[in-house]
C-alpha cells in the first residue's frame, strides 16, 4: 500500500496521506494497484458524477418504458423504486409544499433524494468514490435550492412580498429592520448550511472507516479485530447514505415551502 | 492530525454531540414508554433530529479538520 512517495515520512504521517488520498479529489482513478490516468477534464469525483447520472437516467428511463408499455401491476425492483417514488412526492413534496406547488416541485425533490442517494451509495461501492463528499458537489446542490427560494418566490409571488415576507406585521419599526436583516441573512445561512451537512456527514463517514484501517497500518497484523469496528461503521455509513438524502431533500421542501407560503 | 490542538476541539466536539443526542434518545424513550402506539412516529422524529444534531457537530469537525497543521 505505501508507496515509494512515502518511505520517509513517520508512521503517523503515513496514516494521513493514505487517509487523505483515500478521500480527496484527485487527477488519477486509483483501483488497487493500477492508476488509470484521467483526460484533462476529468477528476475522479467528476467522472463518478457523471457514472452515476447515467446510471440513474438509464435505470428510471428503463422503467418508465416498462411503466407505460403493460398493463401489469409493478414488482421486485421497479415496485421498490415506485414506492420510493410515492414516498418522496407524498411525504416530502406535497406534505411540506401543499397539493399545486407539492406537484409542481416533485420532480426537483425526486431528483435531489435520487441523485444524493445514488452518489452516497456509489462512495460505500470499493471501487467508486463519493461525489457528495466534494463540498463543490453539495453547494451546487444547495444552490439549487437557493435559487428556487428566491427567484422561484419572486416569480410567484412577485417581489414586493418577497421582501415583505421578511417583515412580520405587528411589530414596531426599529426592530422590523433587524428582523428583515435576520431573516435575509437566514436565507444565505439556510442553503450554505445544507450543502454543508451533507458534505460533512459524507466526509466524516469516510475518513471515520479510513483511519480505522489506518490503526491496521500502524500496528499491522496484530491489529486484525479492528476490522469488525470498520465493518461497523461501514453500516453505519449505510444508513447515513440514506438519511441524509432523506434530510436534505426534506429540509429544502421544507425551507422552500416557508418561503412560498409564509405564514407567520 | 496526533497531537495538534485539532484534535482536542475534535474531541470537545464530540461531546457535545454525545450529549445532545443522548438528551434527545432519553426523552424518546420515556415518550415511547408512555404510549407504546406512537413508536413508529417517535422513532422517526427522533431519527430526524438526531440526523441535524449530528450535523452541528460535523461543521465543527470539518472546522478541525481544516486546522490541522496549525496550532501546537
Amino acid at each position: 500500500m505505501a508507496s515509494g512517495a512515502t518511505e520517509g515520512l513517520s508512521r503517523a504521517e503515513q496514516v494521513q496521506e493514505f487517509v487523505m488520498h483515500h478521500v480527496q479529489d484527485a487527477p488519477n482513478w486509483h483501483i488497487g494497484p493500477i492508476e488509470i490516468p484521467l483526460p484533462e477534464f476529468l477528476t475522479v469525483h467528476l467522472l463518478m458524477a457523471i457514472i452515476g447520472t447515467s446510471f440513474l437516467t438509464w435505470l428510471f428511463g428503463s422503467y418508465y418504458r416498462k411503466r407505460i408499455s403493460t398493463e401489469k401491476a409493478p414488482s421486485g425492483f421497479h415496485n421498490a423504486l415506485e414506492t420510493l417514488v410515492l414516498f418522496v412526492r407524498d411525504e416530502i413534496s406535497i406534505a411540506y409544499l401543499g397539493e399545486k406547488d407539492g406537484k409542481r416541485l416533485a420532480p426537483l425533490m425526486l431528483s435531489f433524494f435520487f441523485l444524493i442517494l445514488t452518489f452516497n451509495l456509489m462512495g460505500i461501492i470499493p471501487v467508486f468514490s463519493t461525489v457528495t463528499s466534494n463540498l463543490s458537489a453539495t453547494a451546487a446542490l444547495a444552490v439549487l435550492t437557493f435559487v428556487v427560494m428566491t427567484f422561484g418566490t419572486v416569480l410567484k409571488n412577485g417581489p414586493k412580498a418577497f421582501f415583505s415576507a421578511f417583515m412580520p406585521h405587528g411589530i414596531p419599526f426599529p426592530i422590523n429592520i433587524l428582523i428583515f436583516f435576520l431573516e435575509f441573512l437566514g436565507v444565505f445561512i439556510k442553503a450554505g448550511v445544507l450543502a454543508l451537512r451533507l458534505f460533512a456527514n459524507l466526509l466524516a463517514g469516510h475518513i471515520a472507516l479510513f483511519s480505522v484501517l489506518g490503526l491496521l497500518l500502524t500496528y499491522g497484523a496484530v491489529a486484525f479485530p479492528v476490522i469488525f469496528l470498520g465493518l461497523f461503521v461501514y453500516m453505519l455509513e449505510i444508513l447515513v447514505a440514506f438519511l441524509q438524502a432523506y434530510i436534505f431533500t426534506m429540509l429544502s421542501a421544507l425551507f422552500i415551502g416557508q418561503v412560498f407560503h409564509p405564514e407567520h | 492530525m496526533v497531537g495538534s490542538l485539532a484534535a482536542v476541539g475534535a474531541g470537545l466536539v464530540t461531546i457535545g454531540a454525545g450529549l445532545g443526542i443522548g438528551l434527545l434518545a432519553a426523552k424518546a424513550m420515556e415518550g415511547i414508554a408512555r404510549q407504546p402506539e406512537a413508536t413508529a412516529k417517535i422513532q422517526t422524529a427522533m431519527l430526524i433530529a438526531a440526523a441535524l444534531i449530528e450535523g452541528v457537530a460535523l461543521f465543527c469537525a470539518i472546522i478541525c479538520l481544516i486546522g490541522i497543521n496549525s496550532g501546537a
